[in-house]
Formats: C-alpha cells, sequence, structure tokens
C-alpha cells in the first residue's frame, strides 16, 4: 500500500529538479493558490527564468517591497496594462544580443482576461518568444476581491454584492485559454493545482515550445480568502472543478486542442460551488445557469478538439 | 547655429519624420517598438522600410497600441539594450503610465514626439499640448526647430540618455505638420562619425542590467527610505543632465561642425533690450522677423529653449536680467493659468531678472501659424512694455476677440 502510494507520487516529485527560489516564510494567505504555483515553476523551469509580475497578490513576494523581493530570481516589476509588451521587450532584447533566455510573464486574471488583454492578444499575434502564465483567481483579490473578466455566473465580489437587487455577478465569466488558443500560437494550455504532474508537462512544454513562439498558460487557482473557502480546501476545490468540468484541462499546440484529463461521469456544478461561500446566494435556476453554461463551454471544446482527426464543415446557411 | 562645414558630408532633403528615423538608424539601437498616428507615422514607416531592407539590425516590434510600444522599449532597455520608439498627441498620452514607469526605472530609453494637439480627435494640428501633458513625468524634454535639429538631437539624446551618470529617458520634441512633413536640407552624418560619437558610451561604467540568472529584480515598489533615494537621485541627475547636454553639444561640433549652444540658443541677444523666448519651429519665422527688425533699428533678440526638462532656469536667467522687456510665445495652454506654460515657469524668476519685463504669447494652437506678422506684432508689443506703455499680460495672437478678455 506505501509502496503503491509512492509510486503515484514520484512522477510529480521527479519534475521538481530545481531549488525553491522562494524565502520559507512569505506574506501570502494560509491555503493561497498562487503561491504554490509560484513555488512550483522555478523548480520545474529552473532558476534562470526571468520572471514579471504586476501590482497583485504576488506582488510584495514577487516583485518585493521596500528594497528587496522574497527570492533569488532575475524579476521586473510591471504595470498591468503593460505586463505582455514588458515580457516582448525582455524576450526580444535577449534575442538580439544572443542570450539564452526563459521569460515568464506571470499575471492574475485581472491582467490577462481584463486591462492588459489588449497587449496579451498582441504578444500572441506578434508570436513573441516568451511563456505568459495567468494564475487565476476569479476576480481582484488583492485589492479586496472585486470582480474581473473570469469572476463566474453567480459570485458574490465586492463590486457584484449581494443586495435586495442582485444576487452576484449575474454575467458569465469569459474563456481566456480558449481565445488564447485560437490566436494559433505553438502552445496554450490550461491547469491546476490538483493535478501537478499535468501542470509540470506543461510549464515544460512551454519551455520547449516557447523557441516556437508565445505560450499561454492558464493555471485554475483559489483564492480561499477572497472566495470564501477553508485554506485546507484549496486543492479539493481544484479537483472538483476539474470533476465537474467547470475548469477543463486540455492543451493546443498550434490551435489544435487535446484533452490532458477527461471526466467520463462529470459531476454537478454544484459539488463544486458548494465548497465556497461565494456561491451561496446562487439558487436552483442560477445553478441550472452556470451548468448550462460549463456544458456550453464543454461542448465547445469539445467541437474544437475535434479539428485535429478532420475538418467539420460549417453547416451551410439556408438559403 | 555655428556650421563649420566638413569635407565629410552627405546634403540630403528630407522631412523631419525622415531625420528622425535616419537619427535613429544611425544609433544602431537593438530594440525599436512603435505604433502609427499621425503626424509620427513616417517615423516608422521609414525605420520598418530600413529594417526591411536590412539597414538597419535590430528587432522591430509593430505592437498593437503606443501603451505596449512604451513597455516593451522600457523593459528592452533595462535588459540592457538600446531603444527607440516615437509617437504623438493621444499616442503619447496612451503611453502615460509607462512613461512614467519608465523615468522611474531610469530607463534611458530615446524617443521623439511629433507635437500635436490633444483637446479631441478633431485636433489633427500641430501645438506642443502633448509636451505640456507630458512634462512633470521625469524624461528630459529637447526641442527641436528644423529638420537638421531632429536628426542631430535624437543622436544627442543617446549620449545624454545613456550616460552613466545621467540615466533619464529622453524625450525630442518637434512640431508635427511644420517639421514632420516639411522636406528641409539635412547634412547626414556618416555612419562611422556617428559610432565614434557614441563611442564614449561603451568605454563609460556600465549601468546595472537585468539578466537571466543574474538574480537581480527590478520594480519595487520601495515606501520607506529607498523610495525618498531614488526620487532625490533623479532629481539631482536632471540637474546634471543640463551642464551634460552643453558639454554633448560642443563635441557634438567637434566631430560633425554643428553647434547649437546646449540647453539655450541665443540669437543676437547681446545688445538685445527686447527679447522673444520661443521654442521649436517658430524659432525660424521669428528669427527671419529679427532680422527685418534689426534692419529698422529696433535692439530685438531671440532665445530659443533647446531643452524644456530640466528647465534651464541657469542659463535663462543670465541671458535674460537686465533686459528691458521678454515675450514668452507659447506653443500651448497652462490651464489654470492665464499666460501660458514657458512664461508662467519664467516668471517664477522673475525677481532675478534684475526688473525685465515678462509678457505672454500664445500663438500656433489650433490650426493657426506662426506668421510673420504675428512675430512682428509680439515683437511690437514686448517693445511697447520695454518703453513702459500699458501692455496687456497674457495675448492670444490669432485670436483678436479674446483680447483683454481673460
Amino acid at each position: 500500500m506505501t509502496e503503491k502510494k509512492k509510486a503515484k507520487l514520484t512522477p510529480v516529485l521527479d519534475y521538481l529538479k530545481h531549488e525553491d527560489p522562494f524565502a520559507k516564510g512569505v506574506a501570502f494567505c494560509p491555503g493561497c493558490g498562487l503561491e504554490l504555483l509560484l513555488r512550483f515553476i522555478p523548480q520545474v523551469m529552473g532558476n534562470d527564468i526571468v520572471i514579471t509580475g504586476t501590482p497583485s497578490c504576488s506582488a510584495p513576494v514577487l516583485l518585493g517591497q521596500n528594497n528587496q523581493s522574497w527570492h533569488k530570481l532575475s524579476y521586473f516589476g510591471t504595470l498591468m496594462t503593460g505586463a505582455a509588451a514588458n515580457a516582448t521587450g525582455l524576450a526580444r532584447y535577449y534575442k538580439k544580443a544572443g542570450i539564452d533566455n526563459t521569460v515568464v510573464c506571470f499575471n492574475g486574471d485581472g491582467t490577462a482576461a481584463d486591462i492588459g488583454f489588449g497587449n496579451l492578444s498582441g504578444a500572441a499575434e506578434r508570436n513573441e518568444p516568451f511563456i505568459y502564465i495567468c494564475y487565476d483567481n476569479e476576480g481582484y483579490m488583492n485589492t479586496g476581491v472585486q470582480k474581473s473578466g473570469t469572476t463566474p455566473y453567480g459570485a458574490t465580489t465586492t463590486t457584484t454584492p449581494f443586495g435586495a437587487a442582485s444576487k452576484g455577478k449575474n454575467l458569465r465569466r469569459m474563456n481566456l485559454a480558449l481565445k488564447m488558443a485560437m490566436h494559433k500560437i505553438p502552445y496554450a494550455a490550461t491547469a491546476t493545482l490538483s493535478d501537478l504532474g499535468d501542470l509540470a508537462k506543461k510549464l515544460l512544454k512551454a519551455k520547449e515550445m516557447k523557441e516556437k513562439g508565445f505560450c499561454f498558460l492558464h493555471v485554475f487557482a483559489p483564492c480561499p480568502t477572497g472566495w470564501g473557502a477553508a485554506p485546507d480546501n484549496t486543492i479539493e476545490i481544484c479537483r472538483r472543478a476539474v470533476k465537474t468540468n467547470y475548469f477543463p484541462l486540455w492543451e493546443a499546440e498550434n490551435g489544435k486542442i487535446r484533452m490532458t484529463k477527461t471526466i467520463k461521469k462529470p459531476k454537478p456544478v454544484k459539488t463544486y460551488t458548494e465548497l465556497m461561500k461565494k456561491f451561496k446566494f446562487m439558487d436552483e435556476e442560477d445553478h441550472k445557469i452556470l451548468q448550462d453554461d460549463v456544458d456550453y463551454e464543454y461542448c465547445i471544446l469539445g467541437g474544437l478538439s475535434v479539428l485535429e482527426a478532420e475538418c467539420q464543415l460549417p453547416l451551410p446557411a439556408d438559403e | 547655429m555655428n556650421t563649420k562645414a566638413k569635407e565629410r558630408s552627405q546634403i540630403k532633403v528630407i522631412t523631419g519624420n525622415a531625420a528622425a528615423a535616419i537619427g535613429a538608424k544611425l544609433a544602431r539601437p537593438d530594440v525599436v517598438a512603435a505604433y502609427p498616428i499621425t503626424p509620427q507615422t513616417e517615423v516608422i514607416e521609414q525605420i520598418s522600410s530600413f529594417h526591411a531592407s536590412g539597414e538597419m539590425d535590430c528587432e522591430l516590434i509593430t505592437v498593437e497600441g503606443e501603451n505596449s510600444a512604451m513597455n516593451a522599449v522600457m523593459a528592452a532597455s533595462l535588459a540592457g539594450g538600446r531603444v527607440f520608439t516615437a509617437s504623438s498627441s493621444w499616442g503619447l498620452v496612451f503611453m502615460y503610465d509607462a512613461i512614467l514607469a519608465t523615468a522611474g526605472a531610469r530607463a534611458p530609453v530615446v524617443m521623439v514626439n511629433v507635437n500635436r494637439e490633444t483637446p479631441g480627435i478633431i485636433a489633427v494640428s500641430s501645438g506642443q499640448q502633448d509636451m505640456i501633458s507630458t512634462r512633470d513625468s521625469g524624461w528630459i524634454f529637447l526641442i527641436a526647430e528644423n529638420c537638421q535639429e531632429v536628426l542631430d538631437l535624437v543622436l544627442q539624446a543617446y549620449r545624454l540618455a545613456e550616460d552613466y551618470d545621467i540615466q533619464v529617458p529622453v524625450m525630442v520634441h518637434y512640431d508635427g505638420f511644420y517639421l514632420s512633413y516639411l522636406s528641409e536640407v539635412v547634412d547626414v552624418p556618416f555612419q562611422e562619425d556617428v559610432d565614434q560619437f557614441l563611442s564614449v558610451l561603451k568605454d563609460q561604467p556600465q549601468r546595472t542590467t537585468l539578466k537571466p540568472g543574474k538574480k537581480l529584480g527590478c520594480g519595487s515598489h520601495g515606501i520607506l527610505g529607498g523610495y525618498l533615494e531614488l526620487r532625490h537621485k533623479h532629481v539631482t541627475a536632471m540637474e546634471r543632465s543640463k551642464a551634460k547636454f552643453d558639454q554633448i553639444d560642443k563635441e557634438y561640433e567637434e566631430i560633425f561642425g554643428r553647434s547649437y549652444g546646449g540647453q539655450i540658443e541665443k540669437y543676437k541677444m547681446d545688445d538685445a533690450d527686447v527679447v522673444l523666448v520661443g521654442s521649436g519651429s517658430m524659432c525660424g519665422t521669428i528669427k527671419s522677423v529679427i532680422d527685418e527688425k534689426r534692419e529698422q533699428g529696433i535692439k530685438i533678440g531671440l532665445l530659443k529653449m533647446r531643452m524644456y526638462r530640466p528647465f534651464p532656469s541657469e542659463k535663462m536667467i543670465a541671458a535674460l536680467k537686465g533686459k528691458k522687456a521678454i515675450g514668452v510665445v507659447d506653443r500651448s495652454l497652462n490651464f489654470g493659468f492665464k499666460g501660458g506654460p514657458i512664461y508662467t515657469e519664467l516668471k517664477s524668476f522673475e525677481s532675478k531678472l534684475e526688473g525685465a519685463k515678462l509678457v505672454s504669447f500664445i500663438d500656433g494652437i489650433a490650426n493657426t501659424d506662426i506668421t510673420k506678422e504675428n512675430v512682428g506684432k509680439m515683437i511690437d508689443m514686448t517693445g511697447d512694455l520695454a518703453n513702459g506703455k500699458d501692455v496687456q499680460e497674457v495675448t492670444w495672437v490669432s485670436y483678436p476677440e479674446a483680447q483683454g478678455g481673460i
């Protein structure tokens, strides 16, 4: 039994080939998904990455307060508006100067999906040679839990609060990862913290594929503080996000989508939402709306993933 | 301008935009990022054609907006590259957050800004309002009078920005429409002469740069002592840049035979009682009117501002003190004040001007030309002030309806 468990764990630990460059005690909240991801990236990809980050939850640790950051990586603190353009400037200069580099542009969903989406999309269109990682905690958590473009339907935030005329966000979330894959960049993928082996493979794949151009990783990273979840439930939230198809795991090379994990019998999305207080005002009808959206997105993914096999022509237009 | 014609010269008839692009090419930047906007577009078209023909060996980033242009060159500069970008008007203000961050990071970025108005999308006209809107960003601002000076200032800007003792981004301004599209005779320097002029930058101590594996970062947000230290160092570097710019102007003359006087250019100032203070392309018109007025026996001179930030206070006070009257011509507005921006700033030194009286002229904005007739009016009014007559403080020269109205 013990041996079997060990055999299961080894593949993940085997990916941790480099030291953790972050200080042991840092200022993240207990159970922070971002912290696990941030420590994981350089342990898998190497400590010679140049990492950029914006004002965000990651900023105090990644970019430092006062005089220094809490890690040993080369880093650059960027503005949210131009994060991908900053990474572009770094990667292009290193290319011109013949310096081997892996530039990792590390941003939250506020930068990636909202204020910095224009230059993210521009960098993808120009196939810039760097890796963009979005840690998606579905809102502006550092400024105190406000709604972003990836905040899901039904979630309460401080700008979509519960009230007599509101039950939370009444708009669907945008599918950032799919939008990026549709740029037909060399590599795009989704990942989360319950499937670290899958995440590690995708980080290494991105490091390899960035030689061909732009790579985008969308990592689902829960925020227990902002979502009203127990700190020790972070991984379980990720697991259920995958098992309900709320956050499916896939990758796309040159726009061709391939699932990296398929769920044979997806659980209802309610088994995911019930772990967080941010969804507590959702009734059955709201859950149906969210479930329909999850099913719709999964259906699109299904349609796109057959592209690799054969081209499905659109149905003819009505005459 | 003191022109010492050199045997080695190649005369071309080119626009101000082409002069800027050729200046950038001669500086051999590593990374260029830019986005088109009238009247700057020709600059990046030219650079793109140099890049396409292989004449220019740089990474060219055709960004999706000006904000990304500034962000890309800021980062490339901090990584160690020589960089260039160009913009104007809305493009410049769309970069504004990154313009501030570039100054804060002391990234030695060089760019040209082709001055254009900013009251709305209708404002496809010349004016320095974009320069005024960004003047407090912590950049060094230089202003060119003609196409030759555009090219010369781009080269001098690299020497200033990348100087180890300065390390402050530099923006070279020239008037949109008047200089951007005007073809003039320009003496284009030879590449080897430019390489020699810029070689000083290789021989100096090298600045710290962001490289993979160096365990070094930038962009930390200091709150305590670090912040004050950075800001104070920035301000003192700006102050140092004044004398440095004068020195660079002299060294430029040694190689290329052209000197402009550094921070300010003085035109027929020595015996002048009455002085106009101006900047940019208007100075050519002012000089020719001064020549005519001098034939009539009027002792009038011009002080041309070549450096606007830092404000060349010491040089201006030395040149203007003891004059009878000074008319300051602004091609922009200073909202919240009646007079123009340069007038208002000079006014703060009035007590050091030994009795010289100041008057403000606003002209050349919103598609109006600063004509010879207008300049004549300004000289006459400033002359009246010198002769003790009562002259209103602020005059909108091309808008008679406003006379005495503010």
